[in-house]
């Protein structure tokens, strides 16, 4: 009887998951409730922090320890402007989601595009995420990369000119 | 006709006529094209009820029924794992990279929950259940827990990605949901209550069933929010663009 009981009571755990999707899919926030807002990103500070040379540079000068505590620094920096730059995609996704079923066609297809450049952006955060923890763990063996900053700066004037479209 | 056997044949032709109802609404609308394996599960669905309609009035209640019931369900079952990996792809539209990497990091993912599933399944009813059908009884409990998974998945997907389902894909997901999160407690309700109310459980399931025959019907007609409503799309549209430009312009 109890081994039924534990998944009964899974399941019925899982029904109150979709229980609270439909209630948070519905409960909207409050009239003075501030909406989620973008967060500037020193995008040179970023790619400072990610940059092979450099990273190069430290491991000629300081010796195996200091440089492994200094490339630690590095990623921890480097992980908080990736969590940022997920934050940012995700609220551009939004914003393109509700873009493209605007009346005009163009600004639609803008929205459309916003959304899908924004949700790779969001993946690849992702993974730069996991590959930030792994070089975390070995600062010696793998170096963080900064491919992500050129794909946020392209969905970056993505945003800019469905901005100006709208805007006009 | 008494009242009891009434109620079980509503409850098993209204859900059918139903999902006639949501295939011919998608069709419409053209949300086939987006949702093609949700389309064809409808009209598996059907075809399926016909068969099984026709060999129960026909008299044809033997092996021959059995077998084809086992079939259906069988069908259905391949065919809600195909449809969650539909709603995994729904927001990802034709970027196939991305498509086909996620289709991988999925089938793993569902092999993983499967075996996992069945492990701990298994080792739960490994002491209660007869040997003849502990492999089967497993085999279904463990898909039916891995579909709930994913499921749970799909609700965390769109959330990591910033995305507001739509309403279709929600709707999809939270039928879905109920029908495969009931089955392990219409299992050990059967347990529990024995054969006697055996009936009643089948009637409660064929009303969550009904119910969420409903809410697609109910899913497919409605229309995503978004920048239709005038009213409140010209401010909201013109607050996202002053936001945009206030970041892309640093």
């Amino acid at each position: 009887m109890i081994p039924l009981i534990i998944l009964a009571l899974a399941a019925f755990l899982f029904l109150l998951f979709l229980l609270f999707q439909v209630w948070s899919r519905y409960s909207y926030p409050g009239e003075g409730t501030p909406g989620p807002q973008l967060t500037t990103i020193d995008l040179d500070a970023f790619e400072n922090l990610t940059d092979p040379e450099e990273e190069g540079y430290l491991r000629l000068q300081l010796s195996p320890a200091a440089f492994r505590k200094a490339q630690r620094l590095r990623i921890r920096a480097a992980k908080l402007y990736v969590a940022t730059l997920s934050r940012n995609a995700g609220m551009m996704v939004a914003v393109g989601q509700s873009v493209r079923r605007h009346p005009e066609a163009e600004i639609a297809a803008s929205g459309q595009e916003l959304m899908q450049r924004a949700i790779q952006l969001k993946v690849w955060c992702m993974l730069s995420s996991v590959r930030l923890n792994v070089a975390f763990l070995f600062p010696g063996l793998l170096s963080p990369s900064n491919a992500i900053a050129s794909r946020y700066l392209t969905v970056k004037y993505m945003a800019a000119s469905l901005s100006s479209k709208l805007a006009a | 006709m008494n009242f009891a056997h009434f109620t079980l044949m509503y409850l098993w032709v209204a859900p059918h006529v139903l999902l006639v109802a949501v295939a011919l609404l998608m069709w419409f609308r053209k949300l086939h094209r987006e949702f093609p394996i949700f389309f064809s599960y409808l009209l598996f669905e059907i075809l399926l009820f016909g068969v099984l309609f026709t060999m129960y009035f026909l008299g044809i209640r033997d092996l021959r029924y059995v077998r084809a019931d086992m079939a259906g369900q069988m069908g259905s079952i391949a065919f809600r794992f195909a449809i969650l990996q539909e709603l995994f792809e729904a927001p990802l539209a034709n970027n196939m990279p991305l498509r086909r990497a996620l289709a991988r990091t999925l089938n793993w993912t569902a092999i993983s929950l499967v075996v996992l599933s069945a492990g701990f399944i298994g080792s739960i009813y490994y002491s209660i259940l007869n040997p003849r059908i502990f492999p089967q009884y497993v085999i279904i409990e463990a898909l039916n827990t891995a579909q709930c998974g994913l499921l749970m998945l799909v609700f965390y997907w769109h959330g990591f990605l910033g995305l507001r389902m739509s309403p279709f894909v929600f709707g999809i997901a939270l039928g879905m949901g109920m029908v495969a999160g009931f089955e392990p407690i219409r299992q050990a309700l059967n347990d529990a209550v024995g054969n006697q109310h055996f009936r009643a459980v089948a009637i409660a399931q064929m009303v969550i069933y009904h119910v969420v025959v409903i809410l697609w019907l109910y899913y497919a007609q409605v229309r995503e929010k978004g920048t239709d409503d005038s009213k409140i799309a010209v401010p909201q549209l013109l607050k996202e663009a002053a936001e945009l430009r206030r970041i892309t312009s640093l």
